[in-house]
């Protein structure tokens, strides 16, 4: 009995020490992201004497300038309208051609899931130049549709990918079939029927595919030229090299740049790790 | 009542049919064309010179790639940058795991903080990285070597060291996210394996090696080839940190395929790297996955 308590006490101890020693690791691996932070509140002189302490003022006068310099209302409207376009385009199409690709097994439905897991294994860039072509061919060249159109296309497969694999497991086909019998049409017994049970496997499309438009780069750095189209890693980009003295100046930009996935991953956190998860392992 | 099913069915089948349409014409004129046109496009003199009027050249674009060191050096880099950011993301990432896989209180509120950095774009983490390596005065990591007397060490102007340095951001961006996939698939590891190793008396090392580490294999697999795919592609980072420089000691194919193919007007020839790449993708994906396979059998 005292042995056993003994063990216990030990084990607990190991534990709480374990626990101690992995927010000791965890607070050096966040260090870049604080420094980002407190730099923002620092001018460089302060910057400089002490990089890591807690800054002398709050004020925010650096963070209005920023703001001013890289438009950062206009350059976050891009960027929503973009990820907004584009995730809706991904789900609405994923899920209709996901629900066939599921129910349907003859030979056009698998020749089309083919070319859609090939997407999977091709990295687009490999055609970045005929697309360029494609693009101002269209006219689409410095338009947010374009950009919106081509998110579309490299979301569609690994989408496709989690939302038929979901269906077929886990939307029973009875529900369907007696859909169908009560005289439904496809589409109506898809839209009433199956879509109402999508709702988890469209909430991870939709954060996977929210975290990858938000963050692409070089779709916009090709295809947006004009100033007025430009999105927030766009704007970053064009503005940093111009403060080789006023080093810090540039930190509130990187951080206005962040902030808004950073809101995003702070509300939803339990839901994102979860979707990211999902779907790796389902993948 | 099988039979009417079946014909009402048939009779539904262009309905099914039409639900393909816009996802496949959205795929086919944005994704497929342009991947296709590509393997077309790179056998031409197509280039911001000569925009329309094209002809077939042969094999002339290929050969030029292996005429010019640059575009070696590219392929070069991209592969250590590949197999290094590979190797070292799942080296720590798994342990981080193991090690968090306890029943910790605040081991939820952990697993956010390790996550943090993947979800920021690498452009971003690239600019706070060029900083942070810095040579100069505030430069916070030479900052700390100077206080540790090992003096400066200029990470980023250095030819040799500028790639490794390019890699260690990335292992600290995505150690996190892989360590988040790896925690996932321990959960789902029935404890009983663990007990029934204890009782016959097994260390920790011996554990991890019989127990742990097998039952791991679907996470190893997704983690190691998606990392190695991103690692292929890689982009953002160069961009931000090192523009391919110094010299062309960090110039990766996508980077070279940005600046030569489309900055330079140099078309077809960019098609052509853009065919050896997805070569290159294709080759050591399948590698990689007969060799997770062949791993897992044993």
């Amino acid at each position: 009995m005292e042995q056993l308590r003994g063990r216990s006490l030990r084990r607990r101890f190991g534990l709480v020490s374990g626990e101690l020693a992995m927010w000791i690791v965890a607070a050096i691996f966040i260090l870049p992201i604080y420094y980002l932070f407190v730099t923002t509140f620092k001018t460089p002189e302060q910057a400089l004497l002490a990089p890591l302490g807690w800054p002398e003022s709050w004020s925010l006068s650096k963070y209005a300038d920023a703001i001013r310099t890289m438009h950062y209302g206009r350059a976050l409207w891009n960027n929503l309208l973009i990820s907004a376009g584009a995730v809706t385009g991904i789900v609405a199409c994923a899920s209709l051609a996901a629900y066939t690709l599921a129910r349907r097994r003859r030979l056009y439905s698998r020749a089309v899931f083919g070319l859609f897991l090939a997407g999977m294994m091709v990295p687009y860039q490999m055609g970045i130049l005929s697309l360029f072509r494609l693009i101002s061919e269209m006219g689409l060249m410095n338009t947010l549709t374009g950009v919106i159109f081509i998110e579309i296309a490299y979301g569609l497969p690994f989408s496709i990918f989690l939302l038929k694999g979901f269906i077929e497991s886990t939307v029973p086909i009875e529900l369907e079939e007696a859909a169908t019998i009560d005289g439904c049409s496809v589409f109506r017994t898809f839209v009433a029927v199956t879509l109402p049970l999508l709702t988890p496997v469209i909430a991870t499309v939709t954060i996977l595919n929210v975290l990858a438009t938000w963050n692409d780069f070089i779709t916009p750095l090709l295809f947006l030229q004009s100033r007025d189209k430009g999105v927030l890693l766009l704007e970053v980009f064009r503005n940093i090299g111009q403060f080789s003295v006023d080093w810090t100046s540039l930190f509130p930009m990187l951080f206005l740049s962040i902030a808004p996935l950073l809101l995003f991953y702070l509300l939803l956190q339990r839901y994102i790790i979860a979707g990211m998860t999902a779907g790796a392992l389902k993948g | 009542m099988e039979l009417t099913t079946r014909r009402r069915r048939g009779r539904l089948e262009p309905m099914y049919a039409l639900f393909l349409l816009p996802a496949l014409a959205i795929y086919a004129l944005f994704f497929l064309y342009p991947a296709l046109s590509t393997v077309v496009y790179s056998f031409t003199n197509w280039s911001d010179i000569n925009p329309r009027d094209l002809s077939f050249v042969g094999w002339k674009n290929y050969k030029a790639i292996f005429d010019e060191d640059i575009y070696l050096t590219g392929i070069r880099n991209t592969l250590i940058y590949a197999v290094l950011s590979t190797l070292l993301i799942n080296g720590v990432a798994i342990p981080l795991a193991v090690a968090l896989n306890r029943s910790f209180k605040t081991r939820a509120l952990l697993r956010s903080v390790f996550f943090l950095p993947a979800v920021f774009s690498p452009l971003i983490i690239g600019f706070l990285w060029s900083y942070l390596y810095s040579t100069s005065d505030f430069g916070l990591i030479n900052q700390g070597l100077t206080a540790i007397g090992v003096g400066k060490i200029n990470f980023l102007g250095d030819a040799n060291l500028a790639l490794y340095a390019v890699i260690f951001t990335q292992v600290w961006q995505w150690a996190g996210y892989n360590m988040v996939i790896y925690l996932a698939n321990l959960q789902s590891i029935h404890p009983e394996y663990y007990e029934a190793a204890q009782l016959d008396g097994a260390g920790p090392w011996q554990i991890f090696k019989a127990i742990t580490l097998p039952l791991l294999a679907p996470a190893i697999t997704f983690c190691t080839v998606t990392v190695m795919i991103s690692g292929l592609k890689v982009f953002d980072i160069i961009y931000s940190l090192t523009s391919g420089g110094p010299g062309h000691a960090t110039e990766t194919i996508v980077s070279l395929m940005v600046k030569k193919g489309l900055g330079e007007g140099f078309y077809a020839f960019g098609s052509a790297f853009g065919v050896l790449f997805v070569g290159i993708v294709g080759l050591i994906t399948y590698a990689q996955l007969r060799l997770v396979r062949f791993w897992g059998a044993r």
